[in-house]
C-alpha cells in the first residue's frame, strides 16, 4: 500500500541525497545534479500532496513551474560552468580560489 | 473572466512595460549594427521606457490596493513603491555601465537588458501574493544575477563569481522549495489569503512541524538579502562581479528581498501567537548577527568596493531590525531607509567606479588627497559617508532613527541599543575613507575622465536628496503612510 508518508520518505530521502553531492563531490558537474535532485524532491512532495491531502490544482502546477525553472537554472549554471572551465581549464571546486581572501 | 483579466491588466501596466521594454531592447541589439548611432539610439530608448514605466508607477501610487490575476498578485502602495525605489536604481546602474570601464564595451546592451529582467523578477517578487510568485520571481531575480556576476567572461575572478552565485543560489532556492512543499502540504494551499486563515486553526503539533518548513522557506529569502547565515557569497561575487553590477545587487536584489520578507512576515505571523514569537526570536538574532559581521567584516578591507558590500550587508541588518517589529509603523520605517539607502549607495558606487576606472583597482589608497583635484566630488562622497554612517543631519540618520524609534516603541530595547553600538563602529570605516581624501598628500594630479561636467552633475543631483532628506523628511515619511501591505481579499 503506497500512502502519502511513503512519498514523503523517497522525497526525504532524495533531498538529503542532494545536500550529500553537494557538500561531499568536489565535480561542479555533479554539484549542479545534487541542486537537480533537491529541486525533484520538492516537484515529488508537492505532487504527493495534491494526490493525498489537498484536491485541488496547485501543486501541479507548481511542480511543472519547478520543472521548467529548474530546466533554465540548469542551462545558466552549466554556461558558468563552461566559461570556468576555458579560463581555468579545470571542473574542480576546489580550483575556484581566487575569491579566498 | 475576460473581464476580470482585463480589470488585472489594466493594473499590471509597469511590468507589462518593462517587459516590452526588454524584449524590444533585445531587437535594437540585434538588428543594428555595432555603430555609434544605434548606441544613442539603444540608451534613448531604455531611458524613456524606463522613464515611462515610473511615471506610471508614480501615478499609480495612489490608487486603491486591489488583488489581480484570480488573487496571485496584489499591486498595493507598498509594492508600488518598492518598485518605484527598484526602478530608480536599474536606471542609475545602466547609465553607470554605460560609463564604466569595468564592462566590455561589447556586452553593454546586455547589461541593460539583464538587468531590466532581474528587475522585472523583483516587481513580481514585491507583488507576490502566493507561493509560486515567490519562487519564479526569486528565480527570475537569481538566474539573470548568475549570468550578471560572471559578466567579465574573459576573467577568472568574475566567472568564479558566478559559479559560486549559482551554486549557493541553487541550494538555497531548492531548500526554499522544499520548506514550501511543506506549508502547502499541512496547510492546503499556495494562497498567501487561504494559508493565513488557516494557520490559526492548527493544533499544538502541526505548528511545530510547520517552523522547521518555514526556517527553511527563509532561507531562499534570507539568501537574496544576504543575511548572516546565508551570507557566504556576498562579499565573493561582489568583489568579482564589474562594479557596475556590484551596485545593481546591493540596490535591486535586496530592496526585492526585503519587500518579500516583510510581506510573508505581516501575512503568516501578522497575529499574536506562538508562531510570530518563534518567527520574531529567529529574525531578531539574524538582524543583530547580520548588521554585526557586515560591519565587523567591513573594517579590515583595502578595497572600497568590497567595504561597500560589507556595508550593505550591515544596511540589510538595518533594515531587517525594522521587519521585527511587525506592525505598520516598522513598513513604514524600512521604506524610508530603502529610499535613502538607495540614493547613498548609489552616490558611494558612482564616484568609487570612476576612480578605479582610472587607476585599474579601487583600493582605499587611490582616494588620496581627492580634494585638491575634485573639490566637489569630496565634498559628495564626504556626505554621502557621513549619511551611511547615520550622522544628523542628512537622511541616513533619520532612517536609522526611524528604525530605532519603531523598536523602542515595542520594546526591543536590547536590538535598539546593538543597532546604536554598529553605528558608532560603521563610523570607523566610512571615516576612513574621508580622511584619505582630504587629508592625504595627492598622489597624481592627472585627471579622472568619468569626472566629466554631466557626471559630476548627475552625482551631485543624486546627493540632493541625500541632504534633503534628511531636513524635509516628513514628505517622504508622508509618502509612505499609506504604504501598509494588502493582504489580499
Amino acid at each position: 500500500m503506497i500512502t502519502l508518508s511513503s512519498y514523503l520518505a523517497i522525497s526525504f530521502l532524495l533531498f538529503v541525497c542532494g545536500i550529500a553531492v553537494m557538500i561531499a563531490r568536489k565535480n561542479i558537474i555533479a554539484i549542479l545534479l545534487g541542486v537537480e535532485l533537491i529541486l525533484n524532491s520538492c516537484a515529488i512532495n508537492f505532487v504527493a500532496y495534491t494526490r493525498f491531502v489537498n484536491n485541488n490544482l496547485d501543486g501541479h502546477i507548481m511542480s511543472l513551474f519547478i520543472i521548467i525553472i529548474a530546466a533554465a537554472e540548469a542551462a545558466v549554471g552549466l554556461a558558468i560552468v563552461i566559461r570556468f572551465f576555458q579560463i581555468r581549464e579545470s571542473i574542480h571546486i576546489d580550483d575556484a580560489t581566487q575569491l579566498l581572501q | 473572466m475576460a473581464i476580470n483579466y482585463l480589470a488585472s491588466i489594466s493594473r499590471y501596466v509597469p511590468e507589462l512595460l518593462s517587459v516590452v521594454i526588454m524584449v524590444g531592447l533585445v531587437l535594437i541589439e540585434s538588428c543594428y549594427d555595432n555603430s555609434e548611432r544605434k548606441k544613442g539610439f539603444f540608451y534613448a530608448a531604455t531611458f524613456i521606457g524606463l522613464l515611462f514605466v515610473f511615471i506610471n508607477l508614480c501615478v499609480s501610487l495612489t490608487e486603491a490596493p486591489s488583488a489581480i490575476f484570480t488573487n496571485s498578485m496584489v499591486i498595493d502602495p507598498f509594492s508600488t513603491l518598492v518598485k518605484i525605489i527598484m526602478v530608480l536604481g536599474t536606471m542609475a546602474a545602466i547609465y553607470l555601465s554605460k560609463e564604466s570601464k569595468d564592462i566590455y564595451g561589447s556586452l553593454k546592451s546586455e547589461f541593460a537588458i539583464m538587468t531590466i529582467g532581474v528587475m522585472i523578477g523583483g516587481m513580481i517578487l514585491a507583488s507576490a501574493n502566493n507561493l509560486l510568485m515567490v519562487y519564479i520571481g526569486i528565480e527570475t531575480l537569481s538566474i539573470l544575477s548568475y549570468a550578471l556576476a560572471s559578466f567579465k567572461k574573459n576573467e577568472e575572478r568574475s566567472s568564479e563569481a558566478g559559479l559560486k552565485y549559482s551554486l549557493y543560489g541553487g541550494i538555497s532556492s531548492g531548500v526554499m522549495l522544499f520548506g514550501m512543499s511543506h506549508i502547502f502540504g499541512m496547510l492546503g494551499s499556495i494562497q498567501f489569503p487561504e494559508i493565513m486563515a488557516g494557520l490559526y486553526e492548527l493544533s499544538t503539533f502541526e505548528t511545530a512541524v510547520l517552523i522547521p518548513s518555514f526556517i527553511m522557506f527563509f532561507a531562499g529569502i534570507g539568501y537574496k538579502i544576504a543575511c548572516v547565515p546565508f551570507h557566504m557569497w556576498a562579499p565573493d561575487v561582489y568583489e568579482g562581479s564589474p562594479l557596475p553590477v556590484t551596485a545593481f545587487f546591493s540596490i535591486v536584489p535586496k530592496v526585492a528581498g526585503m519587500a518579500v520578507l516583510l510581506r510573508v512576515t505581516m501575512v503568516f505571523f501578522g497575529q499574536e501567537g506562538a508562531l510570530q514569537v518563534s518567527w520574531v526570536g529567529i529574525l531578531s538574532v539574524v538582524a543583530a548577527l547580520t548588521m554585526t559581521v557586515g560591519n565587523v567584516s567591513a573594517i579590515g578591507q583595502r578595497s572600497v568596493k568590497r567595504m561597500l558590500a560589507f556595508s550593505s550587508i550591515s544596511h540589510a541588518g538595518m533594515m531587517m531590525m525594522g521587519v521585527v517589529v511587525v506592525s505598520e509603523i516598522g513598513t513604514r520605517s524600512i521604506l524610508f531607509y530603502s529610499i535613502t539607502y538607495l540614493f547613498m549607495t548609489l552616490v558611494a558606487f558612482f564616484i568609487t567606479s570612476f576612480v578605479a576606472d582610472k587607476y585599474g583597482n579601487d583600493h582605499f589608497e587611490r582616494f588620496s588627497g581627492l580634494i585638491k583635484r575634485y573639490p566637489m566630488m569630496t565634498i559628495m562622497m564626504s556626505i554621502v559617508m557621513f549619511s551611511l554612517a547615520g550622522m544628523p543631519p542628512l537622511s541616513g540618520f533619520v532612517a536609522k532613527f526611524n528604525i530605532l524609534s519603531a523598536l523602542l516603541s515595542e520594546k526591543y530595547y536590547i536590538l535598539a541599543l546593538i543597532a546604536v553600538l554598529n553605528s558608532v563602529v560603521s563610523l570607523y570605516y566610512y571615516m576612513k575613507i574621508i580622511r584619505l581624501m582630504v587629508f592625504r598628500e595627492v598622489e597624481s594630479m592627472e585627471p579622472i575622465v568619468g569626472f566629466g561636467a554631466l557626471n559630476q552633475s548627475i552625482i551631485m543631483t543624486m546627493t540632493v536628496p541625500v541632504v534633503m532628506i534628511g531636513i524635509f523628511w516628513s514628505g517622504i515619511m508622508h509618502l509612505t503612510e499609506g504604504a501598509s501591505i494588502f493582504l489580499g481579499k
